[in-house]
């Protein structure tokens, strides 16, 4: 971890990454159901007050988690399994940000976090099993708070 | 720090004393012993140094390791090979990946004739090569073992898999060392999930018919990478880091740390007072009790360069996202078996790592570190207490592996 690499340029990374390519975090309702495909994986969907959670379970034991908001757009995702998830669908346009902060972060092999300010990545890795959730804090509908991304 | 207070207020006849020894002689309870490091050499020591390496790690320690083209005299050595027990297997940093590993070594190849690649998963990247062949051996102690697996990271001509996850580490300066030897309580590096998955783990291991097309695979546990230490003839049932405790303000070099290999079969791995903690086999945890919460899932890791826990009371860095920055603080914890038995007491302090590093930049071995664990609370089977480094500095920490007979149990446990 080198610590002088902490300093981002948070302005040169927004300008990259605009708008949804896939779906995931950032996109619409309908990109849940592409994840869900692409994944090849169970669909369950859970209501909470003000947020929606929709379930993505493979047969190999990944399971990742889509929250949406009142406005149906994907506020926040969380994941564990066997292997890491496919970042580049589940971040959807925030993917380019999260390459560009992983490499500067030059964190443990354990433990990722990132904190943009508009995006935060935590990452947790060890032996066979992998976790973490993702959220964009201005998409986060009123009442909902990090905790409740699990 | 724990052992210069024992130092400073030992006589040096009660010094010599310890260190174990089945005595049943009434008299006065010796105080514990002092950490004893193991002197490095022939059959089973080999030296460690926590330095920043090739990469600018911090809090991590390395280990050398020869590597040959099998059955034959040409060899390599190969410096600052981090020394893991949160992993399994040995994987080294091809030349053209900024590495040192220049040898033509076979490929390992799949029933049916394709070559066998594989994915290394981190939390912040992955390492992609091709599995290839090697004898290996471990100069200072004399360990070695024949045609073993190794995963060579950053081969060239091979083409990443889209399914190998960015952010690609598939250098010595993204990857952070010259190899890795994971020496972790499983018996091989994915385990059954590998074998029987079907369709086969995406992420993980991979057949190339081509090294531009690979595809993923099963890989049965034989053909997986094994734990190193499960190949050497003696002294194969788990391994000892000990390491000394660094100065508070952390050093660029900490030196005179051991990698002892074998547990309780040499007059210098006996377990002593340590105890034993069962890991579960299937999760890879000990149980852990902090804050009044128990039954925390728990890990002693050699590859996680500061203690990871959450307490949300602990003021966290602004500039060192991930870590903690409180005011000196000591913090009590209690490690039990999993399933329930023997426990032991783990504590520690946490500083605040960015005043540390500003009062000494060029540390690489820093005591007292901490971070905070963040794991969604729905996850199946986090880690939920996560010690590193920082708790191994001053410790002996052994790691048995799992089915391995040793005189403190079966393995797989943690001791100390």
């Amino acid at each position: 971890m080198k610590l002088n690499g902490i300093s981002l340029s948070c302005a040169a990374l927004v300008l990259l990454g605009t708008g949804p390519a896939f779906g995931g975090l950032g996109g619409a309702l309908d990109s849940v159901q592409a994840d869900q495909a692409h994944m090849k994986g169970a669909l369950r969907v859970t209501s909470n007050s003000g947020f929606t959670v929709h379930g993505i379970s493979t047969a190999y034991g990944t399971s990742v988690r889509e929250y949406t908001g009142p406005g149906g757009t994907v506020f926040a995702v969380a994941w564990d399994g066997p292997v890491n998830p496919d970042f580049e669908h589940l971040f959807g346009g925030y993917y380019t940000q999260y390459l560009q902060a992983a490499a500067a972060a030059h964190g443990s092999h354990r433990h990722l976090s990132i904190q943009l300010a508009d995006l935060v990545i935590q990452n947790n890795a060890r032996m066979r099993t992998f976790a973490g959730r993702a959220w964009v804090p201005s998409l986060l509908p009123q009442n909902v708070s990090a905790d409740d991304i699990r | 720090m724990r052992k210069s207070l024992i130092l400073a207020g030992l006589p040096l006849l009660l010094l010599s004393a310890c260190g174990g020894g089945g005595s049943s002689d009434i008299g006065p309870t010796p105080p514990p012993p002092g950490q004893i490091i193991a002197t490095p050499g022939p059959p089973n020591v080999e030296p460690v140094v926590v330095d920043a390496g090739p990469a600018q790690a911090f809090n991590t320690g390395f280990v050398s390791v020869t590597i040959c083209v099998p059955g034959s005299a040409t060899c390599q050595t190969i410096d600052h090979i981090e020394v893991d027990t949160g992993s399994t297997g040995l994987r080294i940093l091809h030349a053209s990946a900024g590495g040192q590993l220049s040898l033509n070594l076979p490929p390992a190849m799949a029933p049916g004739g394709m070559a066998l690649a594989e994915c290394l998963q981190f939390a912040d990247g992955s390492s992609f090569g091709p599995i290839e062949v090697a004898d290996i051996q471990f100069s200072t102690s004399g360990k070695s073992a024949t045609n073993v697996a190794v995963q060579v990271i950053g081969a060239p001509n091979y083409t990443v898999p889209a399914d190998c996850p960015p952010r690609l580490e598939n250098t010595v300066a993204d990857f952070g060392a010259n190899g890795i030897l994971g020496v972790g309580p499983f018996i091989q590096d994915c385990g059954l999930a590998c074998q029987n998955s079907n369709p086969p783990l995406p992420g993980w291991y991979y057949t190339c018919s081509t090294p531009t097309t690979c595809a993923a695979a099963t890989a049965t546990t034989a053909q997986q990478l094994q734990n190193p230490v499960t190949l050497f003839d003696s002294d194969n049932n788990g391994v000892i880091v000990e390491l000394p405790s660094p100065p508070a303000g952390g050093t660029a070099s900490l030196t005179g740390g051991a990698l002892v290999f074998g547990i309780g079969t040499e007059s210098n791995n006996g377990l002593g007072s340590a105890v034993v903690l069962a890991i579960d086999d299937t999760t890879g945890f000990v149980q852990a009790t902090f804050n009044g919460t128990a039954g925390l899932n728990a890990a002693l890791d050699s590859g996680s360069n500061a203690n990871f826990f959450t307490d949300s009371s602990i003021q966290q860095c602004t500039a060192a996202v991930g870590f903690y920055c409180p005011p000196s603080l000591n913090l009590t914890s209690t490690l039990q078996s999993a399933g329930g038995g023997a426990s032991a007491a783990a504590d520690f302090s946490v500083a605040n790592l960015e005043s540390l590093f500003n009062a000494n930049p060029s540390a690489a071995a820093m005591p007292n570190v901490a971070g905070p664990l963040n794991i969604p609370a729905g996850t199946a089977n986090p880690i939920q207490f996560d010690l590193g480094m920082p708790f191994f500095f001053g410790r002996n920490i052994f790691t048995a592996i799992e089915n391995a007979p040793t005189p403190g149990g079966t393995g797989p446990y943690f001791a100390y």
